[in-house]
């Protein structure tokens, strides 16, 4: 009984770590760097959520597709504006050119959506409905549906459209690649908007749960990069497993073991993994 | 050359402005402007910044005008720590309000303490008043918001009127919620309270069930969440969720129509510690604040703050630490050991918060009786029953 409830907890909030997680290895596959600005994006599609189901009324739904596509184009503009006239192929300029637009992007957020803290609407009204012995949230539901159909998505465009393979071609083979031609600046604008649509779907769908702030972001990013590295920094399904791992454990541990110390033991678990296999939990 | 006259005279004025600037009494105010607690500091800004002009409007210190020096600590106690350096050596500022946060409150004890200038906190914990050891000096530090333990009082003498005596306590794992857990563990022999579960989260957690399906299964006859920001809401939506019946008691950082906003209809019975502030109709005429608060909400109100933030349990405070420094003021003048001894013996003070009554021992000044008990009804705050 309150074991299913638990699992509940820890699945919902593993759909969302496995969504930035995706964002992160997405970046990283075609650019090779880990994109700081992911956390902004986090945040950006709960901002988007609710100026547009709050501010302009529209029914939820329309509100979540704004969010994945507004999030999508702002993390297109910062590949475009903020890291392409660089012109450098340096990992740590890029990297820190991240961290930098982080914090630019996060002090815009907080100019035009204030500082204060905001309710969110759910997709489904707030009524918990009984699941094997567990009172759960429609919105928890929805995380999963939604983060399942995400993945889904991913694997038809990574397999089956051109973009998608002309950016797995990059990631193998950033110079092969190059030399039959495929357009370098264009599988990243792709990368940066893939990984701003599953950050954005990821703030969409936990504010409603949250609420929302300027901030909401920067954590549940770190756990979204945690998430990355046990499954092996890079790998897709690594992210999905290591996402739904992580989420798992801290709800488990806050229950039976000490919620005063649930955060270290998720940590822990990550430190133990990487000893036990320095390349994640799923095999690349 | 018209261009050249009017840089000249810009320059002039420029030039000129610390001639008038002498005639003031400057006074340091710093906030959390941005960062973590942003949504606190900019409202307690605003704040101070009325009560100057209303001080001002009423002929400032004995004919003296009054200059609020305002900068932004980010939450960060180095960058807390070099404004006050700053406020004392550069802009020679009388005394000091703020910060925000006890973090950054504690760093700043020992810069006031050598700089030898008084400062009236605004921050929730206690460490900032406590005197010698691990806590540093605080010999020139008071504060006007209510000491935890006050709250905690507060809220035991009402679960023991209730006889609500099995409680299960739910505490952030911040500064905020260890101090509380501090206090109500050392508090409780004293109320006959018993804690049946004792659990803890994070203060930016999104989900607590695991912990609350540990607290149901220990059967309290009551919960209490010592956390502020939106993780009350949270736990409230939580609780709803999971469809426990226990009664829910939070902290005395969450009295805000935002944990209302924030929770919805789960917020509805919550009953928490508060300053009259929020429930200042409800007061009868005999209670000497009551004018007080009224004058007080009339001008937030007229300003237009109330809109962006509306006002809570915290909203007084800032007013509060600026009439504490200039009504020791009015009597002493400016000379910091005269305005710090003025300050701590301020007796009688009437303020948004409580009736202040400092001692040495008391740098806050603030009693049991300055909280009520409040519970929200119908979307709401109203006095509990």
């Amino acid at each position: 009984m309150d074991f299913m409830q638990f699992v509940w907890a820890g699945l919902g909030n593993g759909a969302i770590y496995a969504l930035i997680a995706l964002g992160f290895c997405v970046v990283h596959g075609a650019m090779g760097i880990v994109n700081f600005v992911q956390v902004d994006l986090v945040t950006l599609g709960g901002m988007f959520l609710y100026s547009a189901s709050v501010l302009a009324g529209l029914p939820v739904p329309v509100g979540l597709l704004a969010a994945v596509v507004g999030t999508a184009l702002v993390a297109m503009l910062v590949e475009r504006l903020g890291l392409r006239p660089a012109r450098t192929d340096h990992p740590l300029v890029l990297v820190f050119l991240t961290v930098g637009i982080s914090i630019v992007l996060r002090g815009a957020i907080q100019m035009v959506w204030g500082k204060n803290r905001m309710a969110v609407p759910p997709i489904a009204e707030d009524v918990p409905v009984r699941l094997w012995g567990a009172m759960v949230l429609p919105q928890t539901l929805w995380m999963m549906v939604l983060t399942v159909a995400a993945i889904g998505g991913l694997v038809w465009f990574f397999r089956g459209t051109n973009l998608g393979l002309a950016m797995r071609a990059v990631a193998s083979n950033p110079r092969a690649a190059a030399v039959v031609g495929i357009p370098a600046g264009r599988v990243r604008m792709a990368a940066f908007a893939v990984a701003g649509a599953c950050g954005g779907l990821a703030g969409a769908l936990v504010t409603p749960v949250t609420t929302l702030s300027a901030d909401v972001g920067v954590l549940l990013g770190l756990k979204g990069f945690a998430a990355a590295i046990l499954g092996g920094f890079g790998s897709f399904p690594g992210a999905v497993a290591g996402g739904v791992l992580l989420g798992l454990v801290e709800s488990l541990a806050a229950a039976y073991v000490s919620s005063a110390y649930k955060d270290a033991l998720a940590f822990v678990v990550l430190v133990l993994v990487l000893c036990w296999r320095p390349s994640g939990i799923v095999r690349q | 050359m018209a261009k050249r006259v009017v840089w000249l005279l810009m320059f002039f004025c420029l030039g000129a402005a610390p001639a008038f600037a002498e005639d003031v009494i400057k006074i340091g105010a710093f906030f959390d402007l941005s960062g973590r607690a942003a949504f606190i500091g900019t409202p307690t800004k605003l704040v101070a910044e009325m009560v100057v002009d209303a001080i001002n409007a009423a002929g400032g210190v004995n004919g003296t005008p009054v200059e609020l020096v305002v900068a932004d600590t980010e939450g960060d106690p180095a960058k807390a720590a070099s404004i006050a350096t700053k406020f004392i050596y550069k802009d020679k500022v009388a005394a000091i309000v703020g910060p925000t946060l006890t973090d950054t409150g504690m760093n700043v004890k020992k810069i006031v303490h050598t700089g030898r200038t008084p400062i009236v906190m605004t921050v929730g914990g206690d460490p900032v008043i406590m005197d010698g050891g691990k806590f540093g000096p605080a010999h020139w530090v008071f504060k006007s918001p209510q000491r935890s333990s006050t709250a905690v009082e507060r809220l035991f003498t009402y679960l023991k009127d209730k006889g609500l005596t099995r409680v299960a306590l739910l505490t952030a794992d911040d500064g905020f919620g260890k101090d509380g857990l501090r206090w109500m563990e050392a508090l409780a022999p004293r109320f006959g309270i018993e804690f049946v579960a004792k659990e803890a989260f994070g203060a930016r957690d999104t989900d607590v069930t695991a912990q609350l399906v540990s607290i149901k299964n220990a059967n309290p006859q009551a919960l209490v969440v010592w956390t502020i920001g939106p993780a009350g809401a949270i736990v409230a939506k939580n609780r709803q969720q999971l469809g426990m019946t226990i009664p829910l008691f939070q902290s005395h950082g969450l009295p805000d129509p935002k944990y209302i906003e924030l929770a919805g209809p789960a917020s509805e019975g919550t009953r928490m510690p508060a300053t009259k502030l929020l429930v200042v109709d409800e007061l009868p005429d005999s209670d000497p604040q009551k004018s007080v608060i009224q004058e007080f909400v009339r001008r937030y109100t007229e300003r237009g703050y109330a809109k962006q933030f509306p006002i809570n349990t915290h909203s007084g405070y800032a007013w509060d630490a600026i009439m504490l420094i200039v009504k020791a003021m009015e009597r002493v003048g400016t000379d910091p050991e005269a305005l710090r001894s003025a300050i701590e013996t301020t007796k009688g003070y009437v303020g948004v918060s409580g009736v202040y009554n400092l001692s040495p021992e008391d740098h806050n000044g603030l009693g049991v009786d300055s909280m009520v008990m409040v519970e929200v009804k119908d979307g709401r705050f109203v006095l509990a029953q």
